[in-house]
């Protein structure tokens, strides 16, 4: 089935920042110059004064809800009843955008609060896509997929993820949210090249962009990356946007952040850094330095 | 090759703390060792679940210390991992788990501080819905009001203890004077949870009050219950208290229980 958007605004090709918690406040207060928020789903199925807050904040920017808690890549059935949740939420707060991941969170009933790998086999590739087709179909509209960052690789692997990605899109119809920093991130810990990744992708069908900071860590003496979204966005990972910038065109853009959370304005920094980024490569600028 | 409901087993097992061959078997040992980068996952499961909880029960954490919290942490989300992905609605069962987790056996009040701690959390987040309007109540003629069963505040949680958990509670907050002592004799707490506007509330109920508000949360009717509490105590003022229960705002909807209903259930 080929999803359609309807009548659903479009997120602006500009950056945007991941709305949390303690930055509300100050966002409603100040109203920072920021194309478009991103919410992550599960943190607004309840109701009470954060639901309020959200109805505010989206007076005043377009939004993009993430969703984390799908688990696309379970074995079995998706829980009907989360997705019923994130269908109301998807309605009550009309988002511009619907994403999730390339991974899998719940197995047996229990949710395991991590996006998890997938051996990339056709079993999971079709699985996948069944998923993808009935959240589109619940939401009647497309869903963005974002790539997983990883720290290991299954031996039953029979096809590298650009190529499991652009299957799902050529299946579903579905679009895809590039985080580049997972990508920088995996390439790092499996040893893999990230320009090549990139060029195999489906460029097309990039809807959207994550950037995030990641932890350098020692594991048995060696460097594993860690994608914690903990730190300001990696030069290596600045540098590989613009990559993905030159080739994708300009796209909206996403700062994330959730562990040792700063003040909105170190946001709102990086948010800058990505739009200057947009900017010159709207107006045809290379991005990329020599 | 493993189906994938195979390997996503054997990926549950290993990462909610149990046995790690099934996993590791499927991973390639590029590098660094498979059971290196299997823990990265294992870690970051019980780390960010322990966060969720801590989020949930600051004062239970602040009374056993951060080290025994998550120590108990770790085993609670072995034992009672989420069903859902909303972190918010995860951790619910954890004072019962406390109840029985042997090494904190000889605090006998920190199931209760738990469940006043899950009771803020679900009032939190609880749904909205508007308060009950008073007017609607002087409509009824006075026969009816024997039969009237009313609703909460979804946000509502009634917590009896038999220590004192509002003190407790209250004494460790981070603004409380450090020098207060809690006399654990002081007694039993009955607390009303909710939320009132964008805050969590408690209020501190006496025995009848609460006793009535317990019964009428059950799905009781105002006749039955006003006679069960009178029962326990003839000399309460039932008037009074009736005008309390409608004025505390946390009633949001009534229903008229016929009476000869009420005689076949």
């Amino acid at each position: 089935m080929r999803p359609r958007d309807g009548g659903a605004p479009m997120l602006p090709a500009q950056a945007g920042v991941g709305l949390r918690a303690p930055h509300v406040a100050d966002i409603l207060a100040q109203h920072p110059p920021l194309g478009w928020l991103e919410i992550h789903a599960e943190n607004y199925m309840g109701g009470g004064p954060a639901m309020r807050a959200l109805e505010r904040v989206r007076t005043h920017y377009p939004l993009s809800v993430h969703g984390v808690g799908l688990s696309l890549g379970t074995a079995g059935s998706l829980d009907v009843c989360h997705l019923d949740r994130l269908a109301r939420l998807v309605e009550r707060c009309e988002p511009a955008l619907v994403s999730e991941h390339l991974s899998w969170s719940v197995v047996d009933g229990a949710y395991l609060n991590h996006l998890l790998p997938l051996p990339l086999t056709e079993e999971s590739l079709a699985l996948t896509a069944r998923h993808v087709d009935e959240v589109q179909a619940r939401l009647r509209r497309r869903l963005l997929v974002e790539n997983p960052s990883s720290y290991l690789r299954f031996t039953d692997s029979a096809m590298p993820e650009p190529l499991f990605l652009a299957e799902l899109v050529r299946r579903t119809g579905c679009g895809l949210l590039l985080d580049v920093n997972n990508l920088y991130v995996s390439s790092e810990n499996l040893a893999f090249d990230a320009l090549a990744y990139l060029d195999a992708l489906p460029l097309d069908a990039v809807g959207e962009i994550h950037l995030a900071g990641h932890t350098v860590n020692d594991a048995d003496g060696q460097p594993i990356l860690i994608d914690d979204h903990g730190a300001r966005v990696a030069n290596a990972v600045w540098r590989l946007y613009a990559l993905a910038l030159e080739r994708v065109g300009p796209v909206a853009t996403l700062i994330e952040w959730d562990s040792n959370l700063p003040a909105l304005g170190v946001l709102l920094v990086e948010a800058a850094e990505a739009q200057g980024l947009l900017d010159r490569v709207a107006e045809g600028a290379h991005v990329v330095a020599a | 090759m493993s189906s994938l409901r195979e390997v996503q087993r054997a990926f549950g097992v290993a990462l909610l703390g149990g046995e790690a061959t099934g996993a590791l078997d499927g991973i390639a040992a590029d590098g660094l060792s498979r059971a290196a980068r299997l823990a990265i996952y294992r870690h970051h499961v019980s780390a960010t679940l322990t966060d969720a909880l801590k989020a949930a029960y600051p004062v239970v954490c602040r009374l056993v210390d951060e080290r025994f919290f998550a120590y108990a942490a770790d085993r609670f989300v072995t034992a009672h991992p989420p069903s859902s992905p909303c972190l918010s609605e995860y951790g619910g069962a954890l004072a019962g788990f406390l109840a029985t987790f042997e090494p904190c056996r000889h605090l006998a009040y920190l199931p209760d501080v738990a469940r006043l701690e899950w009771a803020l959390v679900r009032a939190l987040n609880a749904d909205d819905a508007p308060v009950l309007d008073r007017r609607a109540l002087l409509e009824l003629a006075a026969a009816d009001v024997p039969s009237l069963r009313p609703r909460f505040h979804p946000s509502l949680t009634l917590v009896g203890s038999r220590w004192p958990i509002d003190q407790i509670w209250r004494a460790n907050q981070p603004d409380a004077d450090p020098s207060a002592i809690v006399d654990l004799a002081a007694g039993a707490a009955r607390l009303a949870v909710r939320r009132h506007g964008d805050d969590v509330v408690f209020a501190t109920l006496d025995t009848g009050a609460y006793t009535l508000r317990c019964l009428l949360h059950a799905g009781h009717t105002l006749g039955e219950a006003s006679a069960a509490v009178l029962v326990e105590d003839p000399s309460l003022d039932l008037t009074a208290m009736l005008y309390d229960l409608f004025a505390d705002e946390t009633l949001v909807d009534f229903t008229l229980i016929p009476t000869n209903e009420e005689d076949a259930s």
